[in-house]
């Protein structure tokens, strides 16, 4: 763990060793990065974040591990202008079974939520992105937003992804998109009359889910780690 | 500083010749044997109704696979591309500037751009080469060389995918480019400049196949040939002033001089796309086949 401390905001990196339980609790004014990498053998965790007024939630996961298991995270917007910002990258390349499930609760009014989970299934791995977004009653003016998406690149691999939304308050703005396919035949057509073969062009694409989580973590030692994982992972 | 990768493949001037080309999308015959020839240095003006072929054909002869050539020939500098790859027909000298470009999530257009040169060179650019070569592209084509940074054509408006088509072209230097529709979702700055960079591959000994529905990029052009398809054929070939009579006639005076009647609009088959609950798997099925 690397905690960086300034004041009412934090930053920390866990890189591997992420603990089985955790929670934080985002102080009014304040703001949490967590920046989550894991490259080899993980355990199943379960991450709780409380953000209050005005507070901010960032938090990445570049996951390149090699387990099978069950990842949670349940954020809870508690005070009015709170938000959330969360971006998964993950990689299943062998005959892994990943399970995500990511929970963002808006319980008062002006909170913002983005979610976005991207996925590469390979070889006989399976990919689960299971989202929940809920606004309460009163969490006026309140903006949640779910993206997940996993490019299943062989036969034998497999995805699925499962947006929910819970809306109980009339003025709001809630979205969500899932995509679990094979990659785009004309986003491949597209970069192949360009002259760039197959498997470059498959490249190109797959980084192009991947490489947006490298944005968050501002280790460079970390980033390039993160970027060879991605080159090694597809 | 330029990149001219066209201006490196040496010899004979290059000839696109298609013969009887008969093509299928989902089943559904689009081209019913199509005769077209266009060469290094000509410029084919290609007009017709919507829904008749157009596209199809470019599309074909880039190599499309969603598009199935059930007869008939592609020849392009004397070899037959039929089983060559889009990738490989693109380093032949082929370009296709599409309609609608795609949207490509995450992939950086510089990036892209990058691999698309390179690809093209037995040596790769130095960085120091692409960088020049690439703010010269965007100068222009009146890009703010900031948008090499974006992702590529995701947020772009119609006009900036259309000019950024062009870039690629430009960066690409093609023996036979391929422009569909290329003015439409420009305004006429946009279309100056894009005429422009047309003008300029012209010089270079560039050919062209340009399908438009307009006259006044063809003003702008000047191009040397016209065919008119319709019907899935080729019905008319003949010079420049085809194009002046279609601005001002349309296309009532085929049927009455040819006696070919001009079907409606072929309807492109729906994609099969099935949704499950919440939408939360798209087209999974397919993606296991």
């Amino acid at each position: 763990m690397m905690p960086k401390n300034n004041g009412l905001s934090k930053e920390i990196t866990y890189v591997d060793a992420i603990p089985e339980k955790a929670s934080f609790l985002v102080p009014e004014e304040g703001s949490l990065k967590l920046l989550l990498a894991s490259f080899g053998d993980l355990k199943d965790f379960e991450i709780d974040v409380s953000v209050n007024k005005n507070g901010m939630f960032q938090g990445a996961f570049a996951d390149f591990s090699s387990f099978s298991g069950k990842v949670i995270l349940n954020v809870r917007l508690l005070g009015e202008g709170a938000s959330c910002d969360w971006h998964l990258a993950s990689v299943g390349s062998k005959g892994e079974k990943k399970s995500f499930f990511t929970s963002v609760t808006h319980e008062a009014p002006h909170t913002t939520a983005l979610m976005s989970n991207y996925g590469i299934a390979r070889g006989k791995s399976f990919l689960a992105f299971s989202g929940t977004s809920e606004i309460l009653n009163g969490s006026r003016k309140s903006t949640t937003r779910q993206n997940a998406k996993i490019i299943v690149f062989d036969k034998t691999a497999d995805g699925l992804a499962s947006p929910i939304l819970k809306i109980s308050e009339n003025d709001v703005d809630a979205s969500h998109s899932a995509v679990v396919g094979r990659l785009n035949e004309e986003h491949l057509f597209y970069l192949e009359s360009r002259g760039i073969g197959e498997e470059e062009a498959k490249r190109l694409i797959a980084l192009g889910y991947l490489k947006p989580i490298e944005r968050y973590f501002s280790d460079q030692s970390l980033v390039a780690r993160i970027d060879s994982a991605i080159e090694g992972g597809i | 500083m330029s990149i001219r990768i066209g201006a490196l493949r040496g010899g004979n001037m290059a000839t696109l010749t298609i013969k009887n080309l008969h093509v299928s999308v989902k089943g559904n015959e689009i081209l019913r044997g199509v005769d077209l020839e266009v060469k290094e240095g000509e410029t084919l003006a290609l007009l017709g109704p919507n829904g008749h072929g157009k596209s199809t054909l470019l599309a074909a002869i880039m190599g499309n696979p969603s598009y199935t050539v059930t007869e008939g020939s592609v020849v392009f500098d004397g070899q037959d591309i039929q089983a060559l790859t889009p990738d490989k027909r693109s380093l032949a000298g082929l370009f296709l500037a599409m309609q609608y470009p795609s949207e490509i999530p995450g992939l950086n257009s510089a990036d892209f751009l990058k691999a698309a040169i390179n690809a093209h060179r037995q040596k790769p650019l130095s960085l120091f080469e692409f960088y020049n070569s690439l703010q010269t592209a965007y100068s222009d084509m009146g890009i703010p060389f900031e948008m090499s940074k974006r992702n590529l054509n995701e947020g772009f408006s119609g006009g900036e995918k259309k000019r950024n088509e062009m870039l690629q072209m430009k960066l690409l230097a093609p023996r036979i480019a391929l422009l569909d529709e290329i003015d439409s979702g420009l305004d006429v700055d946009a279309m100056g400049i894009v005429a422009a960079a047309i003008r300029q591959e012209q010089k270079r000994g560039g050919g062209f196949l340009v399908v438009s529905h307009y006259a006044r990029l063809y003003d702008m052009i000047n191009p040397t040939k016209t065919a008119i398809l319709i019907n899935g054929r080729v019905v008319v070939k003949g010079g420049p002033e085809i194009i002046k009579r279609i601005d001002k006639e349309g296309y009532e005076w085929i049927k009455t001089e040819f006696g070919i009647p001009v079907e409606k609009e072929t309807d492109a088959p729906m994609n099969s796309v099935s949704i499950g609950a919440c939408a939360t798997k798209v087209r999974l099925d397919d993606a296991k086949k």
